[in-house]
């Protein structure tokens, strides 16, 4: 899986948590989740579970613990992939 | 369990001091609640003999998951749960909990009072590293033989009942950490309660239901730490029925 797609559908699956559009229009791999997009804390658990089954793959609790910014879900993703 | 030297240096040390200025704080905590709020429990007895057999049944670790509707929840349902000296003579059963750091750090008094209190301080929202940490502590200390509360909704009931549907995976985590864990669910509301608030109204009487449970889950990650906070957030629910059937 490229590096790109990953990126593409993990922007996809916080756009509709994400409340800063005019951050999630100019999104990164350095964007950050909360601060930047601010996605909601409460919304965390939605977003991982979407990433699991986007990409078939399992995330451990401890692993979102590491997760802050849009580069640390692709980051995850495809070391989760491979 | 990985925990840091320091960390679980810390852990004791808290622990310690609390259970040493015990025989002060607990019985004048639950004085404070009943003489300076006139806050009672009515019919705790069966929630204190379950509490007391599922102590004596096992070593393996117990968590409280209860309802949240003020700021006082926690010492309410530890007081639900057996009474000051009791906690005295058994400090390991009275539960260590999580409150929202901002809520417990306005003052340096307050800061200490926690610290003693068995309070492990959580910044809900903030950064997930840090919350992480937290989470491995409460476990370590449950994987000790203490008692943990936690509010599985993650925070006070907005709507002032349960919500079934909150998605918060932090009872799942600890519950998925800690190998037999069993939970008691308790639900803990006052007659003239409607919804949350700071604190309950001065001479508010309390009942309280509550039931046991071992979740249990097929999934892994953060999909079966879902999975069990659920499950335990249903059966809160479930007693929230019961409790407000009861009154009518």
């Amino acid at each position: 899986m490229r590096e790109a797609e990953v990126f593409e559908t993990v922007v996809k699956i916080l756009t509709p948590h994400a409340k800063n559009q005019a951050a999630l229009a100019g999104v990164k791999m350095d964007t950050n989740i909360l601060d930047d997009l601010k996605v909601n804390s409460a919304r965390l658990v939605d977003v991982v579970l979407a990433f699991e089954d986007a990409f078939d793959i399992e995330i451990a609790d401890e692993e979102v613990d590491s997760v802050n910014t849009v580069g640390d879900c692709v980051r995850l993703v495809l070391a989760k992939a491979s | 369990m990985g925990l840091p030297f320091l960390d679980r240096l810390g852990l004791l040390v808290q622990r310690e001091v609390g259970r040493l200025l015990g025989p002060i704080w607990i019985p004048v905590g639950g004085a404070v609640l009943r003489w300076r709020y006139g806050w009672r429990i009515l019919d705790t007895s069966a929630a204190r003999r379950e509490f007391r057999r599922l102590r004596r049944e096992s070593s393996a670790p117990l968590l409280v998951c209860a309802n949240h509707l003020t700021m006082v929840d926690s010492f309410l349902i530890a007081i639900a749960l057996a009474s000051p000296w009791w906690y005295v003579l058994n400090f390991a059963a009275l539960p260590w909990n999580t409150p929202e750091r901002d809520n417990f750090s306005r003052t340096w008094w307050l800061r200490i009072a926690t610290w003693v209190m068995k309070c492990i301080p959580v910044e809900r929202g903030g950064d997930r590293r840090e919350i992480g940490r937290v989470f491995e502590r409460f476990s370590w200390v449950l994987s000790r033989g203490d008692v943990g509360l936690i509010f599985p909704e993650g925070g006070r009931s907005r709507s002032g009942r349960v919500d079934a549907d909150a998605s918060t995976y932090g009872v799942g985590r600890v519950v998925k950490a800690l190998p037999g864990c069993r939970v008691l669910c308790v639900y803990l509301r006052g007659e003239g309660q409607t919804t949350w608030t700071a604190a309950p109204a001065r001479g508010e009487r309390f009942r309280v239901l509550f039931a046991s449970l071992e979740p249990k889950t097929e999934h892994g990650g953060m999909r079966g730490s879902l999975a069990i906070t659920r499950q335990v957030l249903t059966r809160l629910a479930a007693l929230e029925t019961e409790w407000f059937d009861a009154r009518q």
